[in-house]
């Protein structure tokens, strides 16, 4: 109760100047007639468009469905980016064996492999999920690489003197020390596993319930109306999974304050 | 490994074959049918009504056909519509594929085992769009200016022959690709000066945002797109009886399409796939539906193809050239017609589009 | 760079046999022998035993028909596809009509971001502002923003730049942000005893500081625009590569499409060792200016 409470007196407003400001501009833009209003719509086109879809009864399938995958493409790719960028970060073997193939292959656009993709895995959930959890898995790899190499040396030498062994050196020293960049990269994995979630319906051509499903159909029938909404819908949903993974953040970051 | 499996396939393929030879009856019913369309859903539940073939799908009859067998229908509906479909072919992943006439040429050209065994929505209408105050009045304004196209799409094959009917062709213009809804989008914005595309550019005439300058519609029926049921060699020649009875359920959906009194319900059906019923029926104006849900393949549907496959190998989007006559299976649509009593319902056409009173039914 | 050129320049019809005796070979090399040219070789060497399994693996994979040759093109016809391409000009022209692309939206998107990411690190002011916003439109869909663009920008180039700079924004404008946000409260103390004014603690304590993060971030904004590269050319044009590679795949010609993967991995990888050379300066330079 006092959660919510200070939640909602600390709310900080000044988020809101700017999409509000934006809001009257265009409302005020598209009032006057300053624009053509048959393609850059009215607000009230867009929230025509939100009363339709929230009414049809898609939306929560949809949800599930988007979400499901997003979660599951980020946490296989996230855990897969940890463990590999330590791997490389860590040992000069693995670096020298893998690290060359690794830095090509991160510039390949997802969508080349797609047909690859749907190939092993077909056009359904798996494939999608897979095409999530790539995405999310180069900056994570990457931001565990950088991280885990920038451990100063001389911290090592420090833990050795303690006697760590490597279990202990990699929980303890090398991987707290690396948060900061292990979570940038976590951060970038969480926006591009959503927006890779929303390509992937697009993309993966089996028909299924999705949250993409507005946009991909306002675009295909130019209704700006609900182009705009369904990113809005997008924007918004990502937004909340950011809001929550920063919280997280901030917990992890103010451990490893105390920790060090 | 891989490789016993090669030999089972190998195996049950041969034993297909030396299926066909026997009476149907004697036939194994398959556990799984997997269907797949290059068209998308709409909504939740899925709805799918396009053509006779979503018509049936809607009314259930596919699986009506096969409730008493046990046999379960799988069905997969591409976004990406053609591509996707022949990879999913080519992968094995499905048995029966409804598709657009180009890709389907793409997919046999690259090898793909296929036979054409039912059309499904054929001659599917294509127009011109400009900005509303364009001076652009014929194909022949055309000359010099942008013009967007959905270039590798069965489209930019009937678009190519309607500048050649004209004494245009592509280099004459300022082609630029755009898919279908950013071709609105460009029609919209007068980023390109005209665009061919399909029924889209009626509502996007509705909406004040375009003038339609030409149309095949009523004059030329050659100037059009085809659908068609294809269904893998390997599944036909193992289950023949099992592929007459879902070309059974696809003509039972033309039948019902093609009778005047179910035309009301047809179009709202269709009207739920996200165009407006007044637009369904423009589009459809000039022809009897029955002549368009027409699942023969006659002479106009074979010449059809032929120029698909003639024009695709010319601008090399195919690698091989398509030979049409050995692809067309015609036996198991005889077949269905015979069981559903409908052989002669339907007139075959000639290459021209015209009645052909001469021949048979789908002979 | 090793890789990419690795996969170029191997001879397609490459016996399944060969990486074998070279896996054996380097190992054998490194482990018995330690000299100054082996570590000089060797390295590189190491780096090239995956690709080549992994090419092996490709042509055994072609050779046994574990997946239909449309799906997996042999390497020898991938290497002939890239050879005649080259040769005829197109794939050259598809790449600097490309290249040309992600420079102009690098140059954008990279300044847009660098300064959005700088306000928001410098001023909890200016972050509170913008942040929130900021994050809510970096997820919205590449897809839905291409028609909203069309209205503004038409379809020429100017399309496919902003779409792609927009994508490059959101890498640079985070790890900026964070690079700056996470520098440690005792150097900026520093600066204060310092009496450093705006300009002299971004140069000298913050860039600095902050320089591994930003070019992380400027690595990845490459990377994000290649992706948003094959999007786009996918919904708005007529050459580039990504139109090569979405055309090959609508044509089911999928050895368009590795060759597409073949010339995006190699100029990813000069792009990536290039800003790693400016980079390395720049460390040089930090070090000198601490």
């Amino acid at each position: 109760m006092s959660f919510i409470q200070k939640h909602i007196t600390h709310r900080d407003w000044r988020g809101f100047v700017l999409p509000v400001g934006f809001l009257v501009i265009w409302t005020a833009v598209t009032a006057a007639g300053w624009v053509n209003t048959k393609l850059i719509v009215p607000p009230s086109d867009v929230i025509a468009a939100a009363y339709k879809y929230f009414t049809s009864g898609t939306f929560f399938s949809g949800l599930g469905a988007s979400l499901g995958r997003d979660l599951a493409g980020f946490v296989l790719g996230s855990l897969v980016g940890v463990a590999f960028g330590s791997l490389v970060g860590l040992s000069r073997w693995a670096n020298r064996l893998a690290g060359p193939t690794f830095h090509t292959l991160k510039h390949i656009s997802l969508f080349a492999w797609l047909p690859l993709i749907s190939t092993w895995l077909g056009q359904g959930d798996g494939a999608k999920i897979f095409f999530v959890a790539l995405s999310a898995f180069y900056p994570v790899a990457l931001g565990t690489i950088e991280g885990v190499q920038g451990v100063a040396r001389a911290q090592v030498e420090v833990a050795r003197v303690y006697a760590f062994n490597a279990r202990q050196l990699l929980f303890k020293l090398v991987l707290p020390a690396a948060s900061p960049q292990i979570i940038a990269g976590l951060h970038l994995a969480l926006i591009y596993a959503w927006l890779a979630t929303i390509g992937s319906e697009y993309l993966l051509a089996k028909s299924g319930p999705g949250l993409g499903d507005a946009v991909i159909q306002g675009k295909t029938a130019f209704n700006v109306g609900l182009v705009v909404f369904g990113m809005l819908l997008v924007g918004l949903i990502g937004y909340a999974l950011n809001r929550i993974a920063l919280r997280a953040e901030a917990r992890v970051l103010r451990w490893r304050g105390r920790a060090s | 490994m891989k490789n016993t499996l090669f030999k089972q396939i190998g195996t049950l393929v041969l034993a297909g074959l030396a299926l066909t030879a026997m009476p149907t009856q004697a036939e194994a019913q398959p556990k799984v049918i997997r269907i797949g369309v290059a068209a998308p859903t709409v909504g939740n539940p899925p709805l799918f009504t396009l053509g006779s073939f979503g018509i049936a799908y809607t009314k259930g009859w596919f699986e009506e056909e096969f409730k008493k067998d046990g046999v379960k229908l799988e069905w997969t509906y591409f976004k990406g519509a053609g591509p996707a479909v022949n990879e999913a072919l080519t992968n094995h992943q499905l048995d029966f594929a409804l598709q657009g006439d180009l890709p389907s040429v793409i997919g046999r050209s690259s090898g793909l085992k296929t036979r054409l065994i039912a059309a499904a929505t054929v001659r599917t209408n294509i127009y011109l769009a400009t900005p509303p105050d364009s001076s652009i009045k014929s194909i022949k304004d055309l000359k010099g200016k942008r013009v967007a196209i959905f270039l590798g799409t069965n489209m930019q094959l009937v678009v190519d022959r309607i500048l050649a009917a004209n004494g245009l062709s592509e280099r004459d213009l300022r082609v630029v690709n755009l898919d279908t809804g950013s071709l609105d989008a460009a029609i919209a914005t007068k980023s390109v000066d005209a665009a061919f595309s399909f029924i889209d550019l009626l509502s996007l005439r509705d909406k004040g945002l375009a003038k339609i300058v030409y149309t095949n519609r009523g004059s030329d029926p050659t100037f059009t797109r085809q659908n068609a049921l294809l269904v893998t060699d390997e599944f036909a020649s193992q289950y023949p009886a099992a592929t007459t009875r879902v070309v059974k359920a696809l003509a039972r959906g033309a039948h019902w399409v093609s009778q005047e009194a179910n035309q009301p319900e047809t179009f709202l059906l269709w009207s739920k796939m996200g165009f407006a019923e007044s637009l369904l029926r423009e589009d459809l104006s000039a022809e009897p539906l029955k002549a368009v849900q027409s699942p023969l393949l006659d002479a106009f549907f074979v010449s059809r193809y032929k120029d698909v496959a003639a024009a695709s190998y010319q601008l090399k989007l195919a690698r091989n050239k398509v030979e049409v006559d050995s692809w067309v299976d015609r036996r198991y649509l005889t077949e269905a017609l015979k069981q559903l009593q409908l052989d002669g319902f339907w007139s075959p056409v000639d290459a021209a589009g015209k009645p052909v009173t001469t021949v048979a039914s789908g002979k | 760079m090793t890789a990419a050129s690795s996969i170029e320049k191997a001879p397609p019809p490459l016996p399944t046999s060969l990486p074998a005796p070279g896996l054996r070979l380097s190992t054998l090399r490194i482990t018995a022998l330690a000299g100054d040219f082996v570590k000089r070789f060797g390295l590189a060497a190491t780096g090239l035993i995956l690709p080549l399994l992994l090419l092996a693996l490709w042509q055994h994979a072609a050779s046994q028909h574990w997946i239909a040759e449309q799906l997996l093109p042999p390497p020898a016809l991938v290497w002939q596809s890239l050879v005649e391409l080259w040769g005829s000009g197109d794939l050259r022209s598809h790449i600097a009509v490309s290249l040309s692309r992600i420079g102009w939206s690098f140059l954008i998107g990279g300044s847009v971001g660098l300064a959005l990411g700088f306000a928001m690190g410098l001023s909890r002011q200016l972050k509170a502002y913008l942040f929130p916003t900021f994050e809510v439109v970096a997820q919205f869909p590449v897809v839905g923003w291409i028609p909203l663009l069309i209205i503004f920008f038409g379809i020429g180039e100017a399309l496919k730049i902003s779409a792609i700079s927009i994508a490059i924004v959101v890498p640079i404008v985070i790890n900026t942000y964070k690079g700056i946000a996470n520098i440690p409260n005792a150097l900026l103390d520093v600066a204060r005893v310092y009496r450093f004014d705006l300009p002299q603690v971004i140069a000298r304590v913050v860039v600095p500081a902050a320089l591994p993060s930003l070019f992380n971030g400027l690595r990845q904004g490459v990377m994000q625009a290649w992706l948003s590269l094959v999007f786009v050319e996918l919904l708005a044009a007529s050459e580039g590569i990504g139109y090569l590679m979405v055309w090959g795949r609508q044509l089911l010609q999928l050895d368009l499409v590795v060759v597409g993967m073949i010339a995006v991995g190699a100029i990813g990888v000069l792009l990536d060792v290039s800003l790693r050379l400016v980079e390395a300066r720049l460390q040089r330079w930090r070090k000198v200016a601490f």
